[in-house]
């Protein structure tokens, strides 16, 4: 693989205030370079256009990162790149005068970071080289830019009366309560394993590589409501959300309380499997094996 | 009145705009709430006109939490409410707004209940709210529905505690700052209606309020609540099409697909907030099982959960060691 610059563009980067969703730009001259390095990854990096020094060298595993623009940029011209496997956020604003060429770079960027493979498409004509072109003037910066949201609070699952399912009643909760406390199991318990890291978009993603035919089986579990009808990218981006990680980790510890028995008979799956997350994994993989686990889907 | 555990039905819900905006549609008010990421003009500038300022903010200090000046109202006459439920601190905030900004369309039952409550005192009108069903029903809407309720069940927290919401708006040639926790609205005294008006006012109140804060001790975050763009957008269009003004024409589609990708991001975002994600995970896993990948992610996730509690017995007999 070719370890030459893929995309280029000259660009200076911002940072943000401690503790808040404030975010100061910096004036130094850059460009954000997108090449494969010689481990084969795809590599980030921003250079200094003063010094010559590469100052962040970020690898990026696909679909693992995005470059948003951040729409209350008064000059329209601020990125963020985020993570789906971390909170990191890098800031960045673009400093070719000319801005005509901002949404192919943007674009051909989003592409290669959802799949590295893919050949990046140019609409309004050739990527500059850098090195060779001559640099006009940077453009200027608002006094401060912004970032894209990032509100921490995560929502918790407060009971809801009257919801219909596998609703726990207070008295039932009463009953586990004691039942842990008296098991001695929970705090005191080292998990053996988190479903959060099993479902992760560094197992997931390869698989929908590999078995495009399993991406069929997935799409009557998405939200039924989206904006527009759903593509394999959609689930990419659901399973790198913060809801979903958010689901993930509550199911995680739900299973853990090995209370889940009456629910994950609405799966299909034996009770058992509600007995904590080896028993509920190793239950899927037998589903799997006898060829089951696609149709029985008893869920609301 | 209320404890810490009573969350009388109301669930938290995420403090972003979109839930925000979200929460307004289904009240049938037309205002639109984004982040902003600075007090000055030109930030200030992008969501004109602005009726009011939230300001949403955890304070991890210990010692006594800073006075932030101002004077009590208790003769206000506008719509003022305790926040008598914890997890509704975000409606509480939203109603604690629109409540005082006039001409404003609401939906019936959201006039109804503001009507309602005229002449009583914040506390009871903030039970009132609060024990309003259809309100609470739009509230919960925002957040996944509850399949596996973990409450009661005395497992260790892994979701944030609440922000707390302060609202600042003007009224009647002042601004006011609204916190549903303190016994009546503070007025921060008058501003002058040129220029930026009230806002001129308010940033100077708040951010005298931010530096009185110990550095590193406060997080925050400051939404504007304002008019929806997208009317207005559509209208200049039209008028810029009409009179073949080119170069408006161009500008404005700009700002009007921002604002529409934007709105189909929040979009997407609530969609995905109001999910019940058992089967979808019960799927992915079925999958990876059929594809034989499960065995492996298996053993790399007990792998890294044995790195993990290696790491924390480490810093334990670190700390240990330190003694």
């Amino acid at each position: 693989m070719s370890t030459e610059p893929r995309i280029a563009f000259k660009a200076g980067r911002a940072f943000r205030r401690e503790n808040t969703n404030w975010v100061d730009p910096d004036p130094t001259k850059g460009a954000v370079i997108l090449q494969n390095g010689e481990d084969g990854l795809l590599h980030f990096i921003w250079k200094n256009r003063t010094t010559n020094d590469s100052e962040e060298d970020l690898i990026l595993f696909p679909s693992d990162a995005t470059f948003a623009p951040v729409t209350q940029a008064a000059s329209g011209r601020v990125y963020v790149l985020k993570f789906s496997s971390s909170n990191q956020r890098h800031f960045f604003w673009m400093q070719d005068a000319d801005s005509t060429r901002d949404k192919d770079f943007v674009q051909n960027v989003n592409r290669l970071l959802l799949n590295p493979e893919e050949l990046p498409v140019w609409f309004t004509g050739f990527p500059d080289a850098l090195g060779t072109a001559a640099f006009e003037e940077p453009g200027t910066a608002q006094a401060s830019s912004s970032s894209s949201s990032a509100q921490p609070a995560q929502p918790s699952q407060p009971a809801q009366p009257g919801q219909p399912g596998f609703q726990f009643t207070q008295e039932q909760l009463n009953q586990f309560q004691s039942m842990i406390e008296s098991s001695g199991a929970g705090a005191n318990v080292p998990p053996e394993l988190s479903l959060t890291d099993v479902l992760t978009p560094a197992n997931l993603t390869p698989l929908f590589t590999s078995h495009p035919e399993l991406i069929q089986t997935l799409f009557p579990h998405l939200p039924p409501d989206l904006p527009s009808p759903p593509t394999p990218q959609t689930i990419q981006q659901v399973i790198s959300s913060p809801q979903f990680r958010a689901a993930v980790r509550n199911f995680d510890q739900a299973l853990r309380t090995g209370l889940l028995g009456g629910l994950v008979r609405g799966l299909g799956l034996p009770e058992e499997a509600g007995t904590g997350v080896e028993a509920f994994l190793r239950a899927i993989q037998d589903q799997a094996r006898e060829g089951g686990g696609g149709d029985s889907m008893d869920t609301d | 009145m209320s404890g810490e555990d009573d969350s009388s039905g109301w669930q938290l819900t995420e403090s972003d705009p979109s839930v925000f905006t979200e929460l307004l549609k289904s009240l049938g008010v037309p205002l639109v709430v984004d982040d902003l990421y600075s007090l000055d003009s030109g930030a200030l500038s992008t969501f004109q006109p602005i009726h009011a300022l939230i300001f949403l903010f955890k304070w991890v200090g210990s010692s006594a939490e800073p006075s932030s000046g101002g004077q009590y109202d208790l003769e206000f006459p506008g719509f003022f409410a305790h926040q008598v439920v914890n997890n509704a601190c975000a409606t509480l905030a939203v109603m604690n707004a629109i409540g005082n900004i006039p001409d404003l369309p609401k939906g019936v039952q959201l006039s109804d209940l503001i009507n309602f409550t005229v002449g009583m005192d914040p506390q009871t009108r903030g039970m009132v709210i609060t024990s309003a069903d259809w309100l609470r029903e739009a509230h919960n809407a925002l957040s996944p529905p509850s399949a596996i309720s973990l409450e009661g069940l005395g497992l260790p927290k892994t979701t944030e505690e609440a922000y707390h919401f302060i609202v600042y708006l003007p009224y009647m040639g002042s601004v006011y700052e609204l916190d549903g926790l303190k016994d009546s609205p503070v007025q921060h005294g008058p501003y002058e209606e040129k220029g930026e008006g009230w806002l001129a006012k308010a940033r100077e109140v708040i951010e005298a309020r931010i530096a009185t804060y110990p550095p590193g001790s406060l997080e925050f975050s400051l939404l504007a609540l304002h008019d929806d763009p997208l009317p207005t957008l559509q209208t200049s269009l039209s008028e810029a099409q009409a009179s073949g003004n080119h170069a408006a024409v161009e500008e404005i589609m700009v700002r009007l697909a921002n604002e529409n990708s934007k709105r189909e991001r929040w979009a997407f975002e609530n969609s995905l907030r109001r999910h019940n994600y058992v089967g979808f995970i019960h799927a992915l896993l079925s999958a990876m099982g059929k594809a034989g990948a499960l065995d492996k992610a298996k053993e790399d996730a007990q792998a890294k959960m044995q790195e993990r509690i290696a790491k924390r017995k480490e810093k334990g007999e670190a700390a240990m060691d330190e003694d």
